[in-house]
């Protein structure tokens, strides 16, 4: 069990394309582990990528099962993704989006709001899962961090933007 | 490091951003928080600037003359110390959105039930659109709720105001996640 602390922007790790995990390499579960472990530490996270605490492995851990937002709706419990992959999306979804890895700031996102993503599990196995709402904001927040991409990349719009589009 | 606060404004045309921090980059001031806008016609800026060595307007000497003679109007405000932090307000997130037939009064009397209470706006945008004949009035809010304020106590205060003024007010929680 490692905590380990959250690399904070400008580390340049966080703005890195990430490599895909290869499924038998034993140092995948100990970094899963370290995830886990990590998320948990920070109380009120509801997921962490593998940058995030300085590895380049396409490694991403979610659980919002015990969050405010998500416990209210249907969710997957903690997930563990290995090299995850978004196959099909639709629906938009708009959050106010904050980030560890960015502290003090926070910007509407638009998401899809229901995805389905591809992955190996903890144990090795292929799966296929469809995820909405919250969570899939959560997913995608963290798959974004794999290609080094932060939610300032995506913010759609300034805090009440309401009147800025037709000028 | 002494912070100021500056505000300027004019009628809208490219380049003012770029002619204002120019000034402001020649001067070697930062830029901390700034906000920037088209309001009507003009464009404002309001901008938190910082010098390591000016200490008072007189320190700019006519450093802005320019910019006024562009145009421009500018206002400098030097910040007692510790003017530049914001107080870290605990609370809820919340948009209200105001929008009815246009009338006199609708911004004082949504917000006069927030201040009583409290309520502290951190952003406020209104625009009035619609036709000549039939002026629409649109009004956001950005407001963090104070522990102890209800979101229901604040819905029944604009319930109030929606029947007095006659104008349409949604308010909802906004969530911010940190992920």
């Amino acid at each position: 069990m490692t905590v380990r602390s959250i690399l904070l922007y400008p580390d340049p790790i966080l703005k890195q394309l990430c490599k895909p995990a290869k499924r038998d390499d034993p140092k995948i579960d100990s970094l899963i582990q370290d995830l886990i472990d990590t998320m948990l530490d920070a109380g009120h996270s509801v997921g962490v990528a593998a940058p995030q605490i300085g590895s380049l492995s396409r490694v991403v851990v979610v659980d919002v099962s015990s969050s405010k937002l998500g416990k209210k709706e249907e969710n997957h419990g903690l997930l563990t993704m290995v090299n995850p992959e978004i196959i099909n999306s639709h629906g938009k979804k708009t959050m106010r989006e904050g980030c560890m890895s960015v502290p003090d700031y926070t910007g509407n996102v638009d998401r899809a709001e229901q995805i389905v993503v591809q992955f190996i599990d903890r144990s090795g196995k292929e799966q296929v899962i469809q995820a909405g709402g919250f969570e899939a904001v959560a997913i995608q927040h963290e798959i974004d961090h794999l290609d080094g991409l932060l939610f300032l990349d995506r913010v759609s719009s300034l805090k009440t933007d309401l009147f800025r589009r037709k000028g | 490091m002494q912070h100021f606060a500056l505000t300027i404004i004019g009628r809208d045309r490219p380049g003012i951003v770029s002619q204002v921090t120019e000034a402001l980059y020649r001067l070697g001031c930062n830029i901390a928080d700034s906000s920037c806008s088209i309001l009507g016609g003009q464009f404002a800026m309001i901008l938190i600037i910082a010098h390591p060595e000016f200490k008072d307007k007189e320190s700019f000497g006519d450093a802005f003359t320019a910019l006024e003679e562009s145009g421009l109007s500018v206002f400098l405000r030097t910040l007692k110390p510790g003017g530049e932090k914001h107080a870290k307000i605990e609370g809820e997130i919340c948009m209200i959105s105001v929008y009815g037939a246009d009338k006199p009064g609708i911004v004082y009397r949504v917000t006069r039930e927030l201040g009583e209470r409290n309520v502290n706006i951190t952003d406020l945008n209104t625009k009035l659109i619609g036709s000549d004949e039939h002026p629409v009035y649109v009004m956001m809010i950005e407001a963090i709720l104070p522990d102890g304020i209800d979101p229901e106590e604040i819905e029944a205060a604009m319930n109030a105001i929606k029947t007095e003024m006659n104008v349409d007010i949604s308010l909802r929680i906004i969530t911010p996640v940190e992920l």
